[in-house]
């Protein structure tokens, strides 16, 4: 077994700088795009459990070779099968720049994409974002100098820091809401 | 099932509250017990960790004294009318700060060969994605961002800056950003810009009192003196979809199909027959997948396929 920190360290510096290029590889692949995210969380749970017992010598060639394999499974399981896109998948073999990393931005480039991804953010979420990561407001000064309450201001910034952490990982850096609602299941009287 | 995505906004809630104050063993057990709970909630709570620290670059910001963005804030929050307008001037506050500190000059040249694509981001936020065989030189100082299409075709995603007018070159064309996403293609002096959000001026080289402003969905394809605007979102889609690898044909004629996907492949398809020319083909494939699209023709459409290694002959 790898240790936790190893294992963390060897995601952080090998497998999430290829987040932007594994995500491009799946919507190329995948027809439906709501499916995007679980997939690539599928990947890398399963990218995790085989780390976990043994660091994979190379980490692009094994990540690109563990999304194609989950790839061809999922279109196999899916109730209305398409072969021919089974067999595309099939065909892809090895092309070296299936999954190509972006160029690396410096300090100052991530800067201003950072910005950048704030100035998209709508107002209020843009506000409470900056009053925490520019003027390092904890949540309780933030909604004391605002004067709305922390569920609130905790919202907001869930909102806010999930799409610039989106955006920042190549994403479109939109505000995605959870449906808050839970699900009711209707009881059937038989 | 959990969704990713709800597995992202709870271990994005941790993450925030993990930095606060009041952060206790017990919080942090609670934490330890949802990450052990199942690896994809681990895996989600590293990803958001990964992109939280670049996020944390903001941070640079509080060096020299920053203006205070929300003054009043208490006021504002309740009221949407005057709230936006203040924070917009805020972060042009801010730009203008990280402007300053920009002296150094930036320009690239970047370019893809057949069938290639390559995302690249400029200094100032801005996006660029090249498609297919496309060379373009780009250049960001401290009061312009210009780029030159030489060739080819590309989709740009542009940051928000009224300091520094955005304006792609494209031959007998200038386009003016004044919003945010849109393609240009240039095929010699064709030029056809798609606008997928805000809205960007069409400037005529040769007589510059012929500019238009075209907006969301619009697409204008401009060829010597002629100007030809067109609407339809679905179609400027559709013009994209060479973003996500794929080409989509909206009833097309096969050898104007043929000549699409030949933008994207070596081996080049050649319709050797007007009666194969003029079957109409709709649907979205795989751009650099020709082994795909041909076993269509001759499955779908029962047409002769002759396979001559770099060239591929239809006829019917």
């Amino acid at each position: 077994m790898i240790d936790e920190a190893i294992l963390k360290n060897w995601f952080f510096a090998e497998i999430f700088p290829l987040d932007a290029a594994l995500t491009r590889f799946i919507r190329r692949n995948w027809r439906n795009e709501a499916d995007v995210a679980d997939l690539r969380q599928d990947i890398y749970a399963r990218v995790y459990a085989s780390a976990s017992e043994r660091l994979p010598l190379q980490a692009k060639p094994f990540l690109y070779i563990t999304a194609r394999n989950h790839l061809i499974n999922c279109a196999k399981r899916a109730k209305i099968v398409s072969f021919e896109h089974v067999a595309d998948l099939d065909s892809l073999g090895f092309p070296h720049d299936a999954i190509t990393p972006d160029r690396q931005l410096t300090a100052r480039e991530e800067l201003y994409r950072a910005q950048e991804g704030l100035n998209r953010l709508p107002p209020r979420c843009r506000e409470v974002v900056m009053l925490r990561k520019i003027e390092g407001l904890s949540t309780r000064e933030a909604s004391e100098r605002l004067g709305v309450g922390i569920d609130t201001i905790e919202q907001q910034l869930v909102h806010g820091m999930r799409a610039l952490v989106d955006f920042m990982l190549g994403g479109s850096g939109k505000i995605r809401r959870k449906a808050t609602k839970p699900r009711v299941s209707i009881k059937r009287e038989l | 099932m959990t969704s990713a995505l709800s597995r992202e906004h709870t271990a994005t809630a941790w993450l925030i509250r993990r930095e606060e104050n009041g952060w206790t063993a017990d919080d942090n057990a609670r934490l330890e017990a949802w990450l052990n709970a199942d690896p994809k909630n681990r895996i989600a709570f590293y990803r958001m960790q990964f992109g939280w620290q670049k996020v944390d670059r903001l941070a640079a910001l509080r060096e020299p004294a920053v203006p205070m963005p929300v003054h009043n804030s208490a006021r504002w929050w309740g009221r949407r009318g005057v709230g936006p307008a203040l924070s917009i001037a805020a972060s042009l506050a801010l730009g203008a700060i990280i402007v300053w500190h920009l002296v150094g000059l930036e320009r690239h040249t970047y370019t893809t060969s057949i069938g290639g694509r390559i995302e690249v981001p400029l200094s100032d936020g801005s996006k660029i994605e090249l498609n297919t065989d496309t060379r373009l030189r780009a250049e960001v100082n401290a009061n312009s961002r210009t780029v030159w299409l030489e060739n080819g075709e590309a989709y740009f995603d542009v940051a928000h800056d009224a300091t520094r007018p955005f304006v792609v070159h494209g031959g007998t064309r200038n386009i003016t950003v004044l919003g945010t996403k849109f393609s240009v293609r240039r095929d010699g002096d064709r030029v056809e810009v798609v606008v997928l959000e805000g809205r960007v001026r069409v400037d005529d080289l040769a007589s510059p009192e012929r500019a238009v402003v075209i907006t969301r969905g619009d697409i204008a394809i401009s060829q010597g003196v002629a100007l030809n605007i067109k609407h339809s979102e679905e179609h400027a889609a559709d013009e994209l979809s060479w973003r996500r690898g794929m080409l989509t044909f909206n009833e097309m004629t096969l050898v104007d199909a043929a000549a699409e996907f030949n933008r994207y492949n070596h081996k080049q398809l050649v319709v050797v027959d007007p009666r194969a020319a003029a079957v109409h083909i709709g649907g979205s494939f795989d751009a650099t997948n020709v082994e795909a699209f041909v076993r269509l023709l001759r499955q779908g459409f029962g047409l002769r396929v002759e396979d001559e290694g770099n060239v591929i002959r239809i006829s019917r």
